[in-house]
Formats: structure tokens, sequence, C-alpha cells
């Protein structure tokens, strides 16, 4: 059966157009928890750690550390067993 | 939202005091609380920090006894001393829109009014975090928000010594600072506007502030 995957999106922050990733607190392969802490994010003098929309592994990441991420961007991708 | 005044305080015991709410109010087995403390000095480098905006040698900051810290929040190098009034909000912003950028204007308007409260004629700058009297900065920002919960806050200058200013590059711009007493050509109380900034934060957020101890906020008194 195909598993199925789920997008990692930068959440809406309020009048945030874009961000600046700093780090991922999780590696690819990882197994994680809905609402767990993944990855760091920074605007304007905000650190923002974005939370695990779903429970799965992590199985991909798009935005590396310093890349630039618009609102609703896809940040990475969890596997989740179908 | 408890209020919990911790006078004059050493930033790294501030600093796990802070981690320690946020994981419990993450838990949600705590409410919202509010921290006000005065440091000693240190200086502080954010996620965005560069070693390279720090200005002292190692001999100035031995000298004058400033511990370095890299921390969590968001930002650059900011220096934290006596006569800074510092405000730590550990709060839920899913009880306040999860308007994280809507949060850090709030700390920055209310301390824009209690300036005008004294007189003081200071306002945002739009890409520039912070409060500024016209090109000098006052009040600085710096917020970690995990699991929707806020940490670290804002860093408003009452009466700063200005050497310890010239230490550092703040956030890696040529720019100047300057304090309340500066601006007043007089001494001023750093208690008296800790009340006035307490209830302009109270009055912009919708908050009821209930004054706590260090025993109540961390639940030890039902133990």
């Amino acid at each position: 059966m195909k598993n199925k995957v789920i997008d990692i999106r930068l959440p809406d922050l309020g009048e945030v157009d874009e961000v600046c990733v700093v780090q991922w607190l999780k590696t690819v392969g990882a197994t994680i928890a809905v609402d767990e802490d993944l990855l760091e994010v920074e605007t304007e003098k905000t650190t923002f750690v974005v939370p695990a929309p779903a429970p799965g592994r992590l199985c991909e990441v798009l935005a590396v550390e310093g890349a630039t991420v618009e609102r609703g961007g896809v940040l990475g991708r969890i596997e989740q067993p179908g | 939202m408890l209020h919990l005044s911790l006078g004059r305080a050493d930033y790294g015991w501030t600093l796990e005091l802070q981690r320690t709410l946020h994981t419990r109010r993450r838990a949600g087995a705590t409410p919202d609380v509010l921290l006000t403390v005065e440091h000693n000095p240190v200086i502080t480098f954010g996620r965005s920090g560069s070693h390279e905006h720090l200005l002292a040698s190692p001999s100035d900051l031995g000298r004058e006894g400033i511990e370095l810290f890299e921390v969590e929040r968001g930002g650059g190098v900011t220096y934290h001393g006596p006569g800074q009034l510092v405000v730590y909000p550990i709060v839920d912003l899913r009880e306040h829109g999860r308007d994280v950028r809507g949060f850090v204007r709030g700390l920055e308007d209310a301390t824009v009014a209690t300036l005008a409260d004294l007189s003081i004629a200071a306002g945002r700058r739009d890409g520039y975090p912070g409060v500024w009297v016209s090109e000098r900065k006052i009040a600085s920002i710096g917020v970690y928000v995990s699991g929707w919960v806020s940490r670290h806050g804002l860093a408003l200058n009452v009466a700063v010594d200005p050497t310890h200013f010239a230490m550092i590059r703040p956030c890696g711009l040529s720019v100047e600072t300057v304090s309340i007493r500066d601006l007043v050509g007089r001494a001023v109380d750093l208690d008296r506007i800790r009340d006035v900034l307490l209830g302009r934060l109270a009055e912009r957020f919708g908050w009821a502030l209930e004054a706590s101890s260090l025993v109540e906020v961390l639940g030890e008194a039902r133990e």
C-alpha cells in the first residue's frame, strides 16, 4: 500500500510575509509526534518553532538552513504508513 | 496572567526560570506569566547574532564581570544590565489569535505608550523591530515561540551605563542607543516605570495582572 505524504507548511504567523530557516531540530528519517518541535525559523527578531502538523516520519527537508520561505511555503514532508 | 517581579537577578538564573515556566505553560500546568527583572551586566547573542558585533575585548568583559550567552531568541547581539527594565511574557499565543507579529507589535505599542506617559515621543520603525526615539533605540525586542508559547521579550533602557552599550554593535546595526534618563535629564525610578509599563501592557493585551511570587508561580506552595 502506498504511504501517505503530508506537507509541512509555514503556518500563518500574522502579518509575516517570509521567514528564514535557522535550523532543523529533526533529521530525515526521524519519527515525529504531532505538534512536536520540527524546525526554527526567524523573522524580525522572533524565533518561531514550527510544530509537526501530523505524526509520522520526516521523509524530506525542502527548506534548508538559511533558505527564505514565504507564507504557506512547504518546508518539508512527513510520511505516514498507508 | 500572573506577574512576577524578580528585582535584580542574574541572566543565567532567569533564563533557566523562563525555560522551566515555558515548559510548564506548554503542558498547561501554569497560567500565562509575565516576568519583570533588572539583570546584572551580560551580553547575549540571539539566533542571528554574530560575535563580530561584539566590540569589547575579553579583558574588557572580564574586568567588568560581563558574561556572554548564546540564546534561542530571534535577533542579534544585545546588552542587558543595571538600569534596564526587562520584560519576559510567557504567554500562550493560541489565546492571542496565533498572531506572532501582532504580539511583537503589542509589546512595542505598550512601550511607546509608556514613553508617551513620560512625555517622550517614541515609535516603531518598519523593518527595524524595537522602539525608537528618532534614530536612537530605546527598547529592544527578541522573542522565541515554541508550541505557540512565547519566552524572552522586551528590554527598555531606563538609565543604562552608556559605556556598556559601547561594547556591542546592537543587532549589527550602527545605531545609537538612548535611555529614558538621558531624555528627561534627571534620575528616573525604574520601579515606577515598570508599573507604568505593566499598566500599558495590561491595557494593550487585555490582561488582568495579578502579583505573584516565585513559590506560587512554581507551584511549590501546593506540595
